[in-house]
């Protein structure tokens, strides 16, 4: 069972993949880069699932549950934080990009002087 | 944006702010915390900017202000941190832990997710601004 969920996580990865090896667009670009993250956000918080379990935080009256194992997400949760400020200057340089060329091609956008 | 969407993100704005709010406020009890919460609360004043335009959610909630409220987030976490110098090492729990299970209790950590959350908040609105007010003057259709 487990490890149908582990290869979703890597047929999206693999979407990722694609999105950014084939397009040409920059912000498709953007998007694959996107995707591939989240897929190896998702695969890191998939390892660290036990069935039944709970969230890991102690509440009252609660004697013996299974908790999930709580590094994996604090991980993750980092790894979120990181990728949106990357994402914002992708996004951003993308912006400059347009700017100065007037096209998102990257088969268009050759000229890397000044 | 229409009479309908403008409507609707008024009641709906309210209460994504308040729910934001209460996920900063719970951080310690409950799942969420600074950055869940931060990021809410910023997503409900995309959504008014959005609806109303940039004029109208920039009179509420300015520029500066929010960048200040983004450096005081910053601040008051290292401050939070520093303090656990009173009683020997960074990052010690100084505060009264309380009775567990309660909003007032765990000393330090609803201060540190409440700074958290006023920086993410702050910078999410902040990023959202700067991006949409930048004038992109390309040379369309070559």
């Amino acid at each position: 069972m487990s490890m149908v969920v582990y290869g979703l996580c890597f047929l999206l990865f693999l979407i990722g993949l694609y999105c950014i090896v084939v397009k040409r667009n920059l912000l498709k670009i953007v998007i694959g880069l996107a995707l591939l993250e989240y897929s190896v956000n998702l695969f890191i918080v998939i390892l660290g699932y036990k069935w039944e379990g709970h969230a890991p935080i102690i509440k009252e009256g609660a004697k013996a549950w299974i908790y999930v194992d709580p590094l994996p997400q604090a991980l993750v949760l980092t790894a979120i934080v990181i990728g949106l400020a990357t994402l914002t200057l992708m996004i951003s340089l993308c912006m400059r990009l347009y700017e100065k060329y007037g096209t998102l091609d990257i088969t268009e956008i050759r000229k890397l002087k000044g | 944006m229409t009479v309908i969407v403008k409507i609707i993100v008024r009641f709906i704005s309210a209460m994504i702010m308040l729910f934001g709010a209460y996920l900063v406020l719970h951080g310690h009890l409950t799942p969420g915390g600074g950055f869940a919460g931060g990021v809410i609360l910023a997503s409900g004043f995309v959504l008014l900017t959005l609806a109303y335009g940039k004029e109208m959610v920039l009179k509420k909630l300015s520029f500066t202000a929010a960048s200040i409220m983004e450096s005081l987030g910053a601040l008051l976490f290292l401050m939070i941190a520093v303090a656990g110098f009173i009683g020997g090492y960074f990052f010690l729990n100084v505060l009264p832990k309380g009775e567990p299970f309660k909003l007032l209790s765990a000393g330090i950590i609803p201060l540190c997710n409440i700074s958290i959350g006023l920086k993410v908040s702050g910078a999410l609105f902040l990023v959202f601004v700067v991006l949409s007010s930048m004038s992109v003057k390309g040379k369309r259709g070559k």
